[in-house]
């Protein structure tokens, strides 16, 4: 039973993968299309990374717009001034966002859900101010940061198309990452403090630091979304990096479903696609989150997830009661 | 096993548990008793560590412990339920109980990510436990149902044996039995027993005077934060504060 479960759950997963690689020939590879694909990539593991902080250990953040400017800039000034190869500036910038978000838990996990939310909207005001009015205007203030296009070793992403593949390879890496480390020792300290977090540190979890892992982890994610956005457009603006952006995280996140790994991808596909089909009244963005948000709070606290799994078990319920009524004939 | 030696909590003006010396001995289940507000949990929380003492020491297996964080407590050999129920609703109770082992595993969050070989054995081996330990209290069946959605004694049951799979030395009972129906009572007597050939040593607070009276070998009665008598449970029973204390005095 078990194991039959298991291989219907890898067969999902693989055939979502045929998928994600054939999205290009569904676009007719019209270069637009793939780029608004090439988002979904970079969202689907900013999603996932806050899932693990807010779905899985009970945190939440506002402020993850932050991680996605350090994870940008980050790897754009490493690729720039030192030289470093943009993969790899792309990879040390992530792991440089994830020490500032344990640095940022460290005091941050004494405070509870709301003080929390105001504690990271803080550090993502922070965090775009420095970028605003940098030292020496290394970030290049408003007029924006430029960079070369991501090439892995000589390899060149110049189109959408190659990028996207490079996406979905990425996103593949980081939702294995993320399900290795939920399913796991890990995975059930994080629950354990989201459900109940006095018996957790009774049952011998140490909160704070599965609260920094938690953080580190998240901010990893997040940073790493944050740099193939510039491997990607090759162009970082401040006003990318406002709390609006925190937003959209967590829009998608709890619009798919948290603490799952279909949510995240849900979440950043069909939000994505929705902007997108909504550009021309771009100025009411914030408007449709609000929205969106008050739809997934009040009609489906599990999100699309959480929906589609009431309506199995609903579904289920009703089959076996059913089925009792044939055997009590 | 356990002594308290002199323990005082104040909150603020407020003397919530006034000197008081317990000693819990090996082997043993050692009863603690007395009227709603006496100060029971207040002591419990106490000498697992969610409150240090104002005033007084904690010992337990020969080292002083007050002012230890609760996690770190666990690790050396104290596992505890709650008055309230405290489970991890959302998660199974198989998941439960794992949580409850979380002190005896060595793999950290490295060897979680990259699935090391050593983690692997050791998933293996918590499925396993977790599977002994169901059977211990009969949860086997429901392995995999939430625990917010059992009924309120198998909640009980399941508190117990999170407690249990972290291996202690020392189980600490805050009211195991209340809310549990009468024949879950009956087979309670025998699952005490069954945890003393485990050789955990049991502190409980509990208000089911039959069941305190039939199982326990030494009790402690606190009242108003202070200890008011103490000895085998036919002293205790007889003792007129005591009595006293229940039935609201006589004075």
């Amino acid at each position: 039973m078990n194991n039959l479960i298991k291989s219907k759950k890898l067969l999902g997963c693989l055939i979502a993968i045929v998928i994600a690689f054939l999205v290009p020939t569904f676009l007719g590879g019209a270069s637009y299309l793939c780029l608004i694909a090439c988002f979904v990539t970079i969202y689907v593991i900013g999603a996932s990374g806050l899932d693990v902080l807010f779905g899985y250990s009970g945190q939440i953040s506002m402020g993850h717009a932050a991680f996605y400017a350090i994870g940008g800039y980050g790897a754009g000034l490493l690729n720039k001034y030192l030289g470093i190869p943009m993969i790899l500036a792309m990879i040390l910038a992530a792991a440089i966002a994830a020490l500032i978000g344990a640095l940022l838990a460290f005091p941050a996990s004494k405070l509870k859900f709301h003080f929390l939310s105001l504690a990271t909207i803080a550090f993502g005001e922070i965090v775009y101010q420095i970028v605003c009015h940098s030292p020496n205007r290394i970030t290049g203030d408003f007029n924006g940061f430029f960079s070369s296009k991501l090439d892995i070793f000589g390899l060149k992403l110049d189109t959408n198309v190659k990028f996207y593949y490079f996406g979905v390879i990425c996103v593949i890496l980081f939702l294995v990452i993320k399900q290795m480390i939920v399913k796991s020792g890990t995975g059930r300290a994080f629950v354990a403090i989201r459900e109940n977090t006095q018996a957790a540190e009774g049952m011998g979890v140490n909160v704070r630091k599965y609260k920094i892992i938690a953080f580190a982890v998240s901010a990893f994610f997040v940073a790493f979304a944050g740099a193939m956005y510039l491997g990607l457009v090759g162009y970082l603006h401040p006003d990318m990096y406002l709390q609006k952006q925190s937003v959209l995280f967590v829009t998608m996140m709890l619009f798919g479903g948290s603490a799952s790994l279909a949510g995240p991808i849900i979440g950043a596909v069909s939000i994505e696609v929705l902007l997108e089909g909504l550009r021309t009244f771009e100025e009411y963005q914030m408007l449709m989150y609000g929205v969106l948000l008050l739809i997934v709070i009040i009609a489906m606290p599990g999100g699309i997830v959480g929906a589609g799994r009431d309506i199995k078990s609903r579904f289920l319920r009703r089959k076996a009661l059913k089925q009792a009524g044939k055997e009590g004939q | 096993m356990l002594k308290t030696d002199g323990v005082t909590i104040r909150f603020g003006g407020l003397v919530a548990v006034n000197k008081v010396s317990i000693h819990v001995r090996k082997g043993q289940i050692t009863g603690l008793i007395g009227p709603n507000g006496a100060g029971k949990t207040t002591f419990f929380n106490c000498i697992s560590g969610v409150y240090k003492p104002s005033e007084g020491h904690v010992i337990f297996d020969g080292k002083e412990i007050e002012g230890m964080r609760p996690h770190k407590i666990n690790e050396i050999g104290m596992a505890r339920t709650y008055q309230v129920i405290n489970l991890f609703r959302k998660m199974t109770v198989q998941e439960n109980i794992m949580v409850g082992m979380h002190t005896r595993l060595k793999s950290n969050f490295w060897s979680d990510m990259l699935r090391l070989p050593k983690q692997r054995r050791e998933e293996k081996f918590v499925r396993e436990e977790t599977e002994k330990w169901m059977e211990f209290v009969g949860l086997q069946d429901m392995a995999d149902q939430q625990a917010g959605s059992l009924s309120y004694g198998k909640q009980r049951l399941l508190e117990i044996v999170r407690g249990l799979a972290s291996d202690p030395k020392l189980l600490l009972l805050d009211e195991p039995v209340a809310g549990m129906n009468s024949k879950e009572k009956e087979e309670f007597d025998a699952l005490l027993r069954r945890i003393l050939d485990l050789d955990v040593t049991i502190l409980m607070i509990e208000h089911d005077m039959k069941l305190v009276m039939g199982v326990c070998d030494y009790v402690y009665c606190l009242e108003h934060g202070t200890l008011l008598a103490q000895g085998v449970p036919e002293e205790v029973q007889n003792n007129p504060d005591v009595i006293a204390a229940y039935l609201g005095g006589d004075e």
